[in-house]
């Protein structure tokens, strides 16, 4: 498990992008293939505001219920400006491929009567290869 | 032999000038790749206000104001909101509330009020304003207190 969760990661790399600040997330787009039992994207979430925000990153499937996927980290308090990368592992649960949300999440102005949650959300497609 | 000199130096600077002119320039390639990208900026939060009636606690109401957010895009997402999930009311409040979130696009992308999801084709920004309106329905009403809810604003 821990060579596929290597391989996993490695597969990644493939699809990681020139991290760019002022962009909520990118990619928001990708294809994986994968020879293990999961595959593995990563994303990175951008804070475009002039403050420190808290960031979730989820995981749906296409009809946006939840995946259970290994996020890391799955939280995290983002800089003004900043980007920072999240490694996001997803099974394929015995299906040949899957189609899954990325989400980055954040209520930039909590505690006020009427709350504004950001939502941008990947889509992905993961195959498995045999 | 001065002559012989004048026609050597001669026949030697046309070689020089020849060499000169087979000088090339050579291009240099640039390219970049943009993939579908999305930014959302809450600006303001929105804020409800309760109508005469006591039946409708809406952004639309009196005294209300709409929550905006500023949208930037390549194009080629969607714009969305989701249905009212995360909410908070005063005790005193046991009946049971409609939420209807709503949104409208103004700028490079022009949409008009709606709940339902957007294509956004075209690259640019644009300044998204959400509504919220709760309703109560028959004898029911609002209570007095502080009421919170969350809008999900969706860009995929």
């Amino acid at each position: 498990m821990t060579h596929a969760r290597t391989l996993a990661t490695a597969l990644a790399v493939g699809l990681m992008p020139i991290a760019a600040v002022a962009q909520s997330m990118s990619p928001m787009r990708g294809e994986v293939n994968s020879f293990t039992d999961a595959f593995a994207v990563r994303v990175f979430p951008a804070n475009p505001y002039d403050q420190k925000i808290r960031v979730e990153i989820h995981v749906y499937d296409q009809d946006f219920q939840p995946v259970e996927a290994r996020i890391s980290p799955s939280v995290f308090q983002l800089a003004s400006q900043a980007s920072r990368p999240v490694l996001v592992v997803v099974p394929f649960a015995g299906a040949a491929e899957r189609k899954v949300r990325i989400c980055t999440e954040s209520i930039p102005f909590p505690n006020q009567q009427t709350q504004i949650k950001a939502q941008i959300c990947g889509k992905f497609f993961g195959h498995r290869k045999s | 032999m001065t002559l012989f000199r004048a026609a050597f130096g001669a026949a030697l600077l046309v070689t020089c000038i020849d060499q000169t002119a087979l000088a090339t320039t050579q291009n240099v390639i640039f390219n970049g790749t943009i993939t579908a990208t999305c930014t959302l900026v809450v600006v303001t939060n929105g804020t409800m206000t309760v109508s005469p009636d006591l039946q409708s606690l809406s952004s639309h109401n009196s005294g209300g104001s709409a929550g905006t957010v500023t949208l930037t895009t390549t194009g080629g997402v969607s714009l969305s909101v989701d249905p009212v999930t995360t909410t908070s009311a005063p005790a005193a409040d046991v009946t049971a509330t409609t939420w209807t979130p709503t949104y409208s696009a103004s700028g490079a992308h022009t949409v008009a009020e709606t709940g339902s999801a957007s294509s956004l084709t075209a690259p640019g920004a644009s300044l998204v304003s959400v509504n919220l309106a709760g309703t109560k329905g028959g004898s029911n009403r609002f209570a007095a207190g502080s009421y919170q809810a969350t809008v999900t604003v969706r860009c995929e």
